[in-house]
């Protein structure tokens, strides 16, 4: 059974056909990357996926329930987490605490449990704490726990983000342009990264990316749109030498 | 041991407070200030919950305070008083009857909240702020407009419920009331912002969106948090309607409301220590300026200058206040403590407490 199916997706605000007729079916387990050049509607699917956007038309399952009328929460507790383009961490919380409250809807107590503190809220407090401890041990962020995350470098910034959406536990893992504004140093320990997660938990990734090298060394599958339009999927190998994707991204020499 | 310290600590100088005050060491005015102290603390930590933690602008907060205060009083009136028929409940009981007064006006007024947490959902910044000075305007308007309870002449007949009490048991009662409710408000507060949940708050603060996608449920989140800071602020409605005896809508305008936020932009956005600190030197600035000798001292070269010019002090003490705020404003915008607690300015302190 596939894990995330679109079908017919399309958006548009006001007169702007930003997405069109974007169908993708992803197998659990997947690693399936979207490009496109800048303002091809990328960052709008991962909008509509992650409920952010509602769609003008067409639907998006995950694991068999449609998301439409879903608020943004709700679609994450069905086991969807994404990073940012550009990191929207929560700046002034330690990393610790970044990742502790992106575990919000499982916390399984109540305001009042949070005043009174008996057993089930120290309980469910130790739990949230040993998750988020093992993670960052996991992402080898440990010895950041304690450190706001605006003092970090940028490439350790990316790497606690992709961690935060990690301690949803999701089942499938949005990254937008995971490699924007990093050295060819962090990106090389991005490609190790990805992959690792990949490898190591049992989890499906989609990733918007520009840099091909990223994109080909990773993704098994990648997709093609222009203009909020599909124009070329494959694995990479064809997409390299697609010539609507050489069109797309070099511009008509036909002039 | 350092765990317990602060309570420790807290708990001996509220005795030592109660035990001033039944042996007639504090004089009433001393008390009555004090007790301002309590309920000023209340307001300032109870919006600096929004102001400070939400990141949102609410400039309403006296309206919650109304609602409290009358709500409580009416109970009072009715159970205790006789300016609402004959009173309901044997005097004896007001001891134990008081504080759940107090409460039932709380709750009345996180019910009014809502009123500003639902467009909220859409809204924030200036937009908010706008909505929740109608919802002030709103309040006090449609107090006035009720007659039963006096309307715009005020309402009174709480003392009743405080004799009942001191007949009962002699004893500083109000006193012994703010100190526990102000204990209560800060523990609530502690708690929750400590816990996960809470820090839900801050994260709406700093990045809503990113809040909302990590599954936080943003909406809920900042609806209980609008009910627990407006709960609280009615509290300390309940209490100051009990400790004044009187209460008027027009003493829960804008004016008082400005009181409240002027307390939370001093202490410093988001630190409740800082909003216990700012109260407690606001409210002492209040008083000590009211003082003419104190004010003639301090505008004697502006008197030596011009000495027809005879200042009153209870009228240029607000040239001085605010004029105190621009400093502060000027030479440290952050507040006295900024974001940070206490004990995150002076590390040495977590040597001697810890506060949970």
């Amino acid at each position: 059974m596939s894990l995330l199916t679109i079908d017919g997706l399309t958006q548009r605000f006001g007169g702007l056909q930003a997405v069109s007729e974007f169908s993708v079916e992803m197998k659990g387990g997947e690693l399936m990357g979207l490009i496109g050049p800048n303002g091809a509607g990328k960052t709008t699917i991962f909008n509509l996926i992650s409920g952010f956007y509602q769609p003008t038309e067409g639907t998006i399952t995950m694991a068999g329930t449609p998301t439409a009328g879903l608020k943004p929460h709700q679609v994450t507790s069905l086991g969807i987490a994404r990073t940012f383009q550009n990191i929207r961490l929560w700046h002034d919380m330690t990393v610790l605490d970044n990742i502790r409250i992106a575990q919000h809807y499982r916390m399984g107590y109540s305001v009042w449990d949070s005043v009174i503190r008996g057993k089930k809220y120290r309980e469910r407090e130790q739990r949230i704490r040993e998750i988020a401890e093992e993670l960052l041990e996991a992402m080898s962020l440990t010895e950041y726990a304690q450190e706001f995350p605006k003092n970090l470098p940028y490439g350790l910034q990316r790497r606690v983000e992709i961690a935060r959406a990690m301690s949803v536990r999701p089942k499938l893992l949005l990254l937008d342009e995971p490699a924007a504004g990093l050295n060819s140093a962090d990106v090389e320990d991005l490609i190790k990264l990805v992959q690792w997660i990949h490898d190591n938990f049992d989890i499906t990734i989609f990733m918007i990316e520009h840099q091909m090298k990223v994109v080909t060394s990773l993704c098994q599958w990648i997709k093609v749109i222009d203009f909020g339009a599909t124009i070329a999927e494959g694995t990479p190998e064809d997409i390299q030498s697609n010539p609507a994707v050489i069109k797309a991204y070099l511009g008509d020499d036909t002039i | 041991m350092q765990k317990y310290s602060l309570n420790i600590l807290m708990a001996a100088c509220a005795v030592v407070l109660l035990m001033l005050a039944q042996f007639r060491i504090l004089d009433n005015y001393i008390q009555a200030v004090v007790m301002f102290v309590g309920i000023n603390i209340m307001m300032s930590t109870s919006l600096n919950l929004v102001n400070g933690n939400m990141g949102e602008f609410t400039c309403g907060h006296a309206a919650f305070m109304c609602v409290g205060a009358y709500v409580s009083s009416v109970l009072s009136v009715l159970f205790f008083g006789t300016k609402l028929g004959d009173p309901m409940l044997p005097a004896s009981m007001a001891v134990i009857v008081f504080p759940i007064i107090v409460l039932i006006g709380g709750v009345f007024a996180a019910l009014i909240s809502i009123l500003v947490s639902i467009p909220s959902f859409k809204t924030r910044d200036d937009y908010l702020a706008i909505i929740t000075i109608a919802v002030n305007y709103m309040v006090i308007s449609a107090i006035e407009n009720m007659d039963f309870i006096g309307g715009s002449r005020g309402f009174q007949g709480m003392k009743d419920t405080v004799w009942a009490m001191k007949d009962t048991l002699n004893g500083p009662w109000m006193l012994f009331w703010v100190i526990a409710f102000t204990a209560f408000t800060i523990w609530v507060i502690r708690r929750f912002i400590t816990s996960t949940y809470g820090k839900g708050v801050n994260a709406i603060c700093q990045d809503e969106v990113a809040a909302e996608i990590m599954s936080v449920n943003t909406n809920k989140i900042k609806t209980i948090n609008f009910m627990i800071s407006a709960g609280l602020a009615g509290c300390a409605g309940g209490l100051f309607a009990h400790i004044v005896g009187y209460v008027n809508p027009q003493s829960f305008n804008i004016l008082k409301s400005t009181e409240a936020m002027v307390m939370v932009y001093l202490g410093g956005m988001g630190s409740l220590s800082g909003a216990v600190i700012s109260a407690v030197v606001f409210t002492g600035l209040l008083e000590v300026l009211r003082s003419q000798a104190i004010m003639d001292v301090l505008l004697a070269p502006a008197t030596f200058v011009f000495p027809d010019w005879e200042p009153s002090a209870g009228v240029i003490k607000w040239v001085m206040i605010p004029l105190l705020l621009v400093l502060i404003m000027q030479f440290r915008p952050e507040g006295i403590l900024g974001n940070k607690e206490l004990s995150d300015v002076f590390p040495k302190l977590k040597k001697y407490y810890t506060f949970k």
